[in-house]
């Protein structure tokens, strides 16, 4: 009795948290805002707390950053390296899906530990893992039904219109009408968010905002030189995500934190960059056919291949199915040779240096699936955007439609009640700041630090 | 030279003993050893069928299940027991037996337990109404050096908790090491080929191939 009775009294009283995903929004280009007087809800959540520029993942897609935030790990153990990848032992692409990812996401922990919890459209979480809550799955979902984990969830969806993504063809035939849509899509995902938050008091709750993403893709050029039609409707969407930041700070007590994050910044593109046809010019891959249209179109004498964005692999003996390089010896030369010839690859317009830096695999991946991981991974220069299609004459490319590309040290990080830290916040210090904030330990796995032992007094 | 080895998992009841020696099975399964799982709840109504929570009858028990699994080691056979098993005397001396014994103790406070409850015993156990409850009436000695401590508060997960045991495993040699590669996504396929077509279009129109 006596036992059951310490059980009781012992129980603390329980802490909350609401995290809002933004993809893609710049640290930097939210600071621009502020200092020129705009988004006034978001400014006064700030105050409330700390908001940190924050680095990412290498390569810095969406999918790879958020895996790496829900699990605070590095692709390495996690196993999702990009929107798209490839079998090595057939060179067969696929897409990376929840069941891939090889670690549990922060929600799952905290489900086990008995919390209920509600995710909605983080990438990567489709097909949608069983949950002590619901997982809602996120854009790779082919419809909303298959978003939904169960029929309930789904009927709900479709009452509400909710859609998956706001749809890019759109964009690519007329950025006209791709404006209004997308605040459609974003209005619905709101709506959304507002019907499952008022269903239970969730312990974690999360959303995603993947229009924010889209809308830079698309516009991104245009705000920054003033366009007269698209940079007032890019700032309009961000005066729209601010009133919506401004309705979920009503929502919240003294007892729950928010947490507000990107996996990204954006700048303006150059050029996109066929990373594949640099490697046909420099002699390391050659094609089996004169249009070639993925890898299965490699030629067996091929040293190297791309995947996007900006990930090279060598075509290793024992590993691809007509691999040419040994391992060892002729893999570590050839993967050096590479590496130091694609720091001097230059802008053909301009010539401007286009890569940043080059990393080894074993600079950015530790862990059971660091095998996965490309053979080197090229970070660009700002404007330069890599890319994975084979067989394009030109080395480099600008269209009207695509405009905006990732940047890596640009993402932000928003946690109420917190000083600004004595670090740098990297995308894996999240999930085990979170854990901590919810008195929970942290797997012992998880390469990212709580910050909050490293805030500044 | 037998292949057989014998896991033997011990902690309080509702820790996750069940749930995580059944995720190494089926591992151990599909890396085609042949394994046994001896759960001390199934165990008990057939093979100890009648025997109490008395401190002679959970010897006995204990007893009866290492002798099914020293047998089965013996014969090229990976036995896993998922039992309470309190006391340490018993234990050890089934390792002694069996020689080749990996102990996996699953970590779990009370208070988690007795607040998870999933078989709800600990509420009746703690008004009194289940006598020589363990943990609550009955005494619980925890492994002083198992080869393996899962924690199932949270901080991992039984998927992450069976991984640790065929790490373990691998180390020890008792069973081969994998290679693993990024798993296949085609090979398992989460989209019907017009669904990945449609995704990977979507893709294709971000800028994201």
């Amino acid at each position: 009795m006596r036992l059951f009775d310490k059980l009781r009294g012992g129980k603390q009283r329980k802490k909350r948290i609401v995290v809002i995903g933004i993809d893609g929004v710049p640290f930097t280009y939210v600071q621009q805002l502020f200092r020129a007087g705009e988004l006034p809800n978001f400014r006064a959540i700030v105050d409330e707390g700390a908001l940190m520029q924050m680095d990412t993942t290498m390569p810095n897609v969406s999918s790879v950053a958020w895996s790496s935030f829900m699990t605070g790990q590095n692709p390495g153990k996690h196993n999702i390296y990009g929107f798209v990848d490839r079998q090595p032992d057939s060179l067969k692409t696929f897409i990376p899906t929840s069941r891939n990812m090889r670690s549990p996401a922060l929600w799952e922990l905290l489900s086990t530990a008995g919390k209920r919890v509600f995710a909605m459209n983080v990438p990567v979480t489709y097909p949608s893992r069983q949950v002590n809550g619901i997982v809602v799955g996120c854009f790779l979902s082919p419809n909303v039904e298959k978003a939904a984990p169960n029929a309930e969830v789904a009927q709900a969806l479709k009452r509400l219109n909710y859609c998956v993504d706001a749809d890019p063809w759109r964009a690519r035939q007329d950025k006209d009408s791709f404006l209004p849509h997308l605040d459609e899509v974003f209005e619905r995902r709101i709506e959304a968010m507002r019907y499952f938050w008022r269903q239970e008091p969730w312990d974690f709750f999360m959303a995603h905002i993947m229009e924010t993403d889209r809308l830079h893709h698309f516009f991104w050029e245009e705000m920054e030189q003033q366009h007269a039609r698209y940079a007032p409707a890019f700032l309009d969407f961000y005066k729209r995500l601010d009133h919506v930041l401004g309705e979920v700070r009503s929502w919240l007590d003294e007892d729950t934190t928010l947490v507000i994050l990107s996996d990204h910044g954006f700048c303006s593109i150059k050029q996109e960059v066929f990373i594949n046809t640099w490697l046909h010019d420099a002699g390391y891959l050659q094609y089996a056919k004169a249009q070639p249209e993925g890898l299965q179109d490699m030629a067996a004498s091929s040293v190297a291949y791309s995947l996007d964005p900006g990930r090279i692999f060598l075509n290793v003996k024992g590993r691809e199915p007509e691999g040419r390089v040994a391992p060892g010896e002729e893999y570590e030369r050839i993967r050096r040779e590479i590496a130091e010839a694609a720091t001097r690859m230059v802008d053909p317009a301009t010539g401007e240096p286009m890569v940043e830096q080059v990393y080894l695999r074993e600079d950015l991946y530790h862990g059971p699936y660091a095998q996965a991981g490309a053979d080197l991974v090229l970070a660009m220069r700002d404007g330069y955007d890599p890319k994975g299609p084979l067989g394009k004459p030109n080395l480099t490319f600008k269209g009207p439609s695509l405009v905006g590309m990732h940047t890596t040290p640009d993402a932000l990080l928003y946690i109420r009640g917190m000083r600004q830290t004595s670090r740098r916040p990297y995308i894996t210090d999240v999930a085990p700041t979170i854990l901590e904030l919810l008195d929970l330990p942290a797997p012992a796995d998880m390469d990212g630090r709580s910050l909050l032992n490293d805030q500044v007094s | 030279m037998t292949t057989g080895f014998t896991i033997w998992f011990t902690g309080l009841s509702g820790a996750g003993k069940s749930t995580i020696s059944a995720l190494v099975e089926r591992e151990l399964g599909e890396r085609d050893h042949k394994v046994e799982l001896l759960d001390g709840d199934v165990v008990r109504t057939h093979l100890s069928k009648g025997l109490g929570f008395s401190k002679e009858d959970r010897d006995t028990n204990i007893r009866r299940i290492g002798w099914v699994c020293e047998v089965l080691t013996r014969n090229d056979v990976v036995a896993i027991a998922a039992a309470i098993s309190p006391y340490r005397a018993i234990r050890d001396e089934l390792r002694a037996n069996i020689g080749r014994f990996v102990e996996v103790y699953v970590e779990c406070s009370i208070e988690h337990l007795a607040e998870r409850d999933v078989k709800g015993l600990y509420k009746k156990a703690l008004a009194g109404e289940i006598a020589n409850f363990t943990g609550v009436s009955d005494p619980y000695e925890p492994p002083l050096s198992p080869e393996v401590t899962c924690y199932s508060d949270g901080r991992e997960t039984p998927e992450q908790s069976a991984a640790k045991v065929i790490a373990k495993l691998e180390e020890l040699g008792y069973v081969e090491r994998r290679v693993l590669v990024a798993a296949a996504g085609a090979v398992d396929s989460v989209y019907s080929e017009e669904e990945e077509d449609e995704v990977t279009e979507r893709l294709r129109d971000l800028g994201y191939l």
